[in-house]
């Protein structure tokens, strides 16, 4: 990462941990969703934005990592077992569902991720045994970590902020290793990667697996935040809406999901004058985007450092740079 | 007996409606790689264009027939130059993503500038029940049920028997051998989006008096088009019209015996299950493995 | 001794037309085979079935005694058969030293060895090695997209080579390559051979490149084998000649 890059990232940083200290609750709440679907969408960008494979199932994993929590939690299992409960649980659909979908090409597994999507709404609508079906569950315990208790707004966010962190950091490693570069070919080139030895299906549905279970852990952290869940809060509408987050971010950049998701948590409250019109602003958007900027936002920021940075070259004269580029 | 009939007559209806809807969706895919996931609000929208024609003071049918004109013109000329072809040079993903948005924008621009409440929809014929060995069957689902057929009918003798249909084939088939032989595949690819516009007007005008005009037809209908594509075999037209009349008769026999809790589960259980046994349909070829 | 490669009656249709027919040869272990003839003999369609691109409609296709008829590529790959492309393959964004990481990692441990282990896979030696050999070292951490054309053909006999495969296919190297590059380029491939005793197959156009590479020379035409031999042989064929200038 440029020098550049890494101050931003750190601004950004001590912006997050300092912004609570200066909002209102409903603020710290706002901060807090977007940490949280931050989560969901890194998953998602996994998936569409590294492994090329377009997931309408986010939203319902995000929804049965909600319900795993706020199922288990209140039956006496601690949080923290329950939270990776939902990340295993996620992963293993994630690749049952992969598995057959991705033999085939042309796009399956954006069907059967619809497909699926509906099916996991009408479960949790219709099993009232179990999820309570439509009145929903409500009052998800927040965790206690050694002591300190998250119940607070202000202390569930630096929890939420804190696992954030954590993933981030894991998927930067894993981003970075092997499996990173295996990403990078099976993007640009499936063809070549294959007949280097690379397994394109296997790491294909390892990306939409891993990114399923970061959706169930998004959800794991959603319900306490939250407190009250149910069937719709789930449906196609949020699969809908996280697939737009990652478009508009950028998707396939790595800070993509942060930026997608920021703008998404607030967009309506910009659009509070155009109360229900803000899903067909962003609907536009992600056409417009797609015709002349697939790259989302930080692409157009990455175009336009470009130009800035050429519009300098050529204005202090090439010879100031030697030797190659310096990533 | 009577059931049996009732239930037949309602599963073809329902299924030539599906059959419409998933041949114009396989034949946009095949011959422009366009998956087209807002099929469904291309169904649900052509209701509306004619509401609002008469709502102008326009009788029925005029105000179908103006329905289809502009469907023709928005979902068909629109949708290829201003959405399809500048996206398409970006990939198929790209693309992909832009119909889905498509669909958002499409359902929620119904929601908030017409009406978010199901709205009543003229039928084709007044219905009338008459008995027919003991079953009793509306005169709405036979008239919608004729409609159907002769248009499959004609779409067929389109596709098979015309000049014009089989170059529309050949290119759907392959495109850069229909270019060598002399097919002019540019055209052949915009007729085929004209075709699929006025596919989606007829098959809108034949399912909203049964439905009601609402703006989240599309999300139930658009699933039945795929499903119905896949379980034809995407390479076939022919798979689409055998798929959507095989998920229509599937649908109506279901609801008869599954809780209705359930029933829009099973069409999307029956297409998990075709891609995982059988992922190329029922009539489709085994793809010739590009990676 | 089992041949390297062995072709039995490969047969490929496309609809009606038959792009290869009956094909059957073998390959020697350690040798270079060039494989020649004009444009739509079938070439490419051979390789691709051989390479697991394509499904042959029939034939066998054997590497070292056992059964890889419709293999996925990247079995294949792992079996120690690689191959380069006719057109350019390397994943531009990547540096020079990535790409070949990338082309060897597949060949080293595990899944979760190449999550959890080092992020070069225990490959930074072997890359090295490798750009030495091939005298990109000035170029190693240039995206590849940088490279001149010359120089890409270069990194993508490297990242062929990368996974030391018992078998290399590589598909019209020489095209698009300027004089002297392509002069390079033989002789690192015949350095390649010597040092590392491994049997190439060649798919060429160029003549000249052919007849100082390649010790056996098949000729297609038409889909089906019409000749066999030295360079020298095949150039004086008046069944070859035929067969080419007939075009």
């Amino acid at each position: 990462m440029t020098r550049a890059g890494l101050t931003i990232v750190a601004v950004a940083l001590a912006a997050a941990v300092a912004a609570p200290f200066f909002l209102k609750p409903f603020g710290i709440f706002l901060i807090s969703t977007w940490t949280v679907l931050t989560i969901a969408a890194i998953g998602l960008n996994l998936t569409l934005g590294y492994a090329g494979q377009i997931s309408l199932a986010q939203g319902a994993f995000v929804g049965i990592g909600a319900y795993t929590v706020a199922l288990l939690t209140p039956a006496g299992v601690p949080f923290f077992a329950a939270f990776i409960a939902a990340g295993f649980l996620c992963f293993a659909i994630g690749w049952a569902l992969g598995y057959p979908a991705l033999r085939v090409q042309h796009h399956y597994l954006a069907f059967v991720t619809l497909a699926f999507t509906t099916l996991v709404f009408l479960v949790l609508r219709n099993e009232q045994w179990l999820t309570n079906g439509i009145y929903g569950i409500t009052g998800t315990p927040r965790p206690t970590l050694f002591g300190w208790t998250s119940s607070g707004a202000r202390d569930f966010y630096f929890l939420c902020l804190g696992v954030l962190v954590v993933l981030s950091l894991a998927t930067w490693w894993m981003l970075h290793s092997p499996w990173g570069r295996a990403f990078v070919a099976l993007r640009e080139n499936p063809v070549r990667a294959q007949s280097l030895g690379l397994d394109t299906r296997r790491y294909t549905l390892m990306a939409f697996a891993i990114g399923s279970s970061l959706g169930g852990l998004s959800g794991a952290l959603y319900a306490p935040l939250v407190q009250f869940i149910e069937p719709n809060s789930f449906a196609l509408g949020l699969s809908f809406n996280l697939l737009l987050m990652v478009i508009v971010g950028g998707s396939g950049n790595f800070f993509g999901p942060y930026v997608g998701a920021l703008i998404s948590v607030l967009l309506p409250e910009w659009l509070r004058v155009a109360q229900g019109y803000y899903l067909i602003v962003y609907s536009v958007a992600v056409m417009v985007m797609m015709a002349f900027c697939p790259a989302g936002v930080l692409g157009l920021v990455e175009r336009a450092s470009r130009l800035v940075d050429g519009r300098r070259k050529a204005i202090s004269g090439t010879a100031l740079h030697t030797g190659g580029t310096s990533k | 007996m009577a059931s049996f009939i009732q239930l037949l007559v309602s599963g073809l209806t329902t299924g030539a409606i599906y059959a419409l809807i998933a041949v114009g969706f396989t034949l946009l895919w095949q011959t422009s790689q366009t998956i087209n996931f807002a099929q469904g609000e291309f169904v649900m929208l052509p209701a509306f264009f004619v509401l609002l024609a008469m709502n102008a003071g326009a009788p029925f049918l005029l105000a179908a027939l103006i329905g289809i004109v502009l469907s023709i013109l928005i979902l068909g000329i629109l949708f290829k130059f201003i959405i399809v072809d500048p996206m398409l040079k970006y990939g198929v993903l790209p693309l992909v993503i832009s119909t889905i948005a498509l669909s958002v924008f499409l359902k929620e621009s119904v929601k908030d500038f017409y009406s978010s409440q199901a709205q009543p929809f003229p039928a084709l014929v007044p219905a009338i029940d008459i008995r027919i060995f003991d079953a009793v069957v509306s005169t709405q689902s036979l008239a919608v049920l004729a409609v159907a057929i002769i248009t499959v009918v004609a779409l067929n003798f389109l596709l098979n028997k015309t000049r014009l249909g089989r170059q529309m084939q050949a290119t759907a088939q392959n495109a850069n051998l229909a270019r060598i032989l002399g097919v002019p595949v540019r055209r052949m690819v915009l007729y085929t989006f004209l075709l699929n516009a006025t596919l989606v007007a007829v098959a809108s005008i034949l399912i909203s008096p049964i439905y009601l005009a609402k703006f989240t037809n599309g999300e139930t209908l658009g699933i039945a088009a795929f499903i119905a594509a896949i379980i034809g075999g995407f390479n076939q037209v022919r798979g689409a019209v055998l798929g959507g009349v095989i998920l229509g008769v599937l649908d109506n026999l279901s609801a008869a015996y599954i809780s209705s809790q359930y029933r829009g589960a099973f069409p999307l259980i029956i297409l998990i299950i075709v891609i995982l046994l059988r992922p190329q349909g029922l009539l489709g070829r085994v793809e010739e493995r590009a990676v | 001794m089992t041949a390297v490669l062995e072709v039995s009656n490969l047969r490929k249709t496309f609809g009606g037309i038959v792009a290869v027919d009956g094909v059957s040869f073998e390959v020697r272990s350690g040798e270079i085979l060039g494989i020649i003839g004009p444009n739509g003999s079938g070439k490419s369609t051979l390789f691709n079935c051989v390479l697991g691109q394509l499904r042959p409609s029939a034939g066998d296709v054997r590497v070292d005694g056992r059964l890889t008829t419709g293999m996925r590529p990247c079995d294949l790959n792992r079996l120690g058969v690689s191959r380069t492309f006719q057109l350019l393959q390397v994943f531009p964004q990547l540096s020079v030293r990535d790409n070949l990481v990338l082309a060897g990692q597949e060949h080293q441990g595990s899944m979760a060895s190449r999550l959890f282990g080092l992020s070069d896979a225990g490959l930074g030696d072997a890359a090295e090695q490798m750009i030495e050999f091939f005298r990109l070292s000035n170029l190693a951490d240039e995206p590849a997209g940088s490279l001149s054309y010359g120089q890409q053909k270069l990194l993508d006999a490297a990242m062929a080579f990368m996974a030391g495969p018992r078998l290399v296919l590589l598909d019209e190297p020489a095209g698009g390559v300027n004089l002297t590059m392509l002069g390079h380029l033989r002789e690192r491939l015949q350095a390649y051979h010597a040092e590392r005793k491994a049997t190439f197959v060649v798919i060429e156009h160029q003549m000249e490149f052919v007849m100082a590479l390649c010790s056996r020379v098949l000729v297609l035409a038409e889909g089906r084998l019409i000749a066999e031999g030295t360079p020298h042989d095949i150039r004086r064929n008046p069944t070859v000649i035929e067969a080419y200038l007939g075009h």
